[in-house]
């Protein structure tokens, strides 16, 4: 079965809010971490609703609604979000708050809107929307988790049209610890020169991305999904070749078939060798493009490179600031996304033209 | 009562609003502030944690949250 893309939102550290223009005003930053460019909220959520969210819940809730006004839909029949880490600063407020004040007293909001499935309650509530909501908060698989039950619900015929998401918030406090142990570089980067910064670890960033992804095709699809795969721990480089070979073997397609590839190269240098090893050893003749550069590292970055993707295929058309190596000029057809987080979560997802 | 107001603003996170805004007699629930159950519960932390006030009965809640004017009725009752 077919599945298609046919809405996009989303809030990232460039300007993506709007579809009409795609990576052509590139914001550059010398910063330890990449934040998003924030709407203008009320212009999207009632002021009562508003006060109560967080900027997590507002990204998420403000991409959803920009991605199901793309889609042309008022209600989805699911709900599937994906998070890393969930409500950070939520969390962070409510544990500061137990320990200022000895663990009584306790403001009840932040620890109402501290969970992972926060997002996804947000959006339902908003629409009035009782349908299937589920919230998945698998580390770096969490997006991809997200977007594969969705395609299962619609291949079982369980719904049509699904609102699906992946969002993660950066804040200081958790900035600072995962800086110490290396995670995260911990001196100010240029982002578009991520590539090149010696510090280990990768250049933190923050995002929320929202699809709509539906079994009709309409005018304003993007591309179609074909497949998702995640691996675990792989034992060698080996093992990762053989096993995106085998993904893509499975739609019928040989490596020659991807157009491009979108990998998430993060600026860890250690890490980021996988990435090299797949693209000369799988891919020597797709075009490579990258895109931390533009949102940073953080759990479901592959959201990001689903949107980037999309719109590549739609609009036929690879931004400068993505490309990483170019060989091909003809029509782009396949795209394969390609994510890891240091070697333990693998995951790949296949666009296509439709 | 200003103080008050300022306090409700801070807790309850009303952006865009000033004290001002807030009648000494509006309804805090309802029609009024449009407040809800989950800001009861934050203006209960903000009594105590404020104040040192403990609501003990909540069947009091109502009248003691009726507005700023109760609620500052209430806590020079129990300062008293």
């Amino acid at each position: 079965m077919d599945i298609y893309i046919n809405g996009l939102g989303n809030i990232s550290p460039q300007n993506t809010i709007s579809s009409d223009n795609f990576l052509t005003d590139i914001n550059e930053v010398n910063e330890k971490y990449m934040q998003v460019v924030q709407p203008v909220y009320k212009e999207y959520i009632s002021p009562k609703a508003l006060r109560r969210m967080s900027k997590i819940v507002r990204m998420g809730v403000v991409s959803a609604q920009i991605a199901m006004k793309e889609a042309g839909i008022d209600m989805p029949d699911a709900i599937n979000t994906g998070t890393g880490m969930g409500c950070q600063a939520d969390t962070e407020k409510f544990l500061k708050s137990m320990l200022d004040n000895n663990e009584s007293m306790l403001n009840p909001s932040a620890f109402i809107q501290s969970t992972h499935n926060t997002i996804g309650g947000s959006i339902a509530l908003g629409l009035g929307c009782n349908n299937y909501n589920m919230a998945y908060v698998h580390r770096t698989f969490s997006y991809e988790s997200a977007l594969l039950d969705s395609m299962m619900l619609i291949e079982e015929g369980q719904g049509n049209n699904i609102l699906v998401g992946g969002f993660d918030e950066i804040t200081e406090e958790s900035y600072q610890i995962r800086a110490r142990i290396n995670l995260f570089k911990n001196s100010a980067c240029n982002n578009l020169n991520v590539l090149n910064d010696n510090q280990p670890g990768a250049l933190a960033g923050e995002g929320a991305v929202f699809s709509v992804v539906s079994n009709d095709k309409t005018e304003n699809s993007y591309c179609k999904i074909k497949g998702i795969d995640m691996f675990f721990n792989p034992d060698n480089q080996e093992e990762i070749d053989t096993r995106i070979n085998d993904f893509i073997s499975r739609y019928n397609l040989s490596a020659n078939d991807i157009d491009l590839v979108i990998v998430g190269k993060n600026g860890d240098k250690e890490y980021d060798v996988i990435y090299d090893n797949v693209c000369n050893a799988v891919f020597p003749e797709s075009d490579i493009a990258i895109y931390k550069n533009l949102c940073g590292e953080f759990d479901t970055s592959s959201a990001f490179a689903v949107w980037a993707g999309s719109n590549i295929i739609k609009r036929q058309d690879i931004p400068e600031v993505m490309q990483h190596s170019k060989k091909r000029d003809g029509k782009i057809r396949n795209i394969l996304i390609y994510n890891q987080h240091r070697n333990v979560n693998h995951s790949v997802i296949l666009l296509s033209e439709c | 009562m200003e103080k008050l107001k300022v306090q409700i603003i801070e807790q309850l996170n009303l952006e865009d609003m000033e004290p001002s805004d807030i009648e000494n007699e509006e309804p805090l629930f309802g029609d009024g502030l449009g407040l809800d159950s989950i800001d009861a519960l934050e203006l209960i932390v903000l009594l105590e944690k404020e104040y040192g006030i403990k609501v003990e009965d909540p069947k009091e809640g109502k009248k003691i949250f009726e507005s700023v004017k109760t609620l500052a009725e209430y806590i020079e009752s129990r300062k008293n």
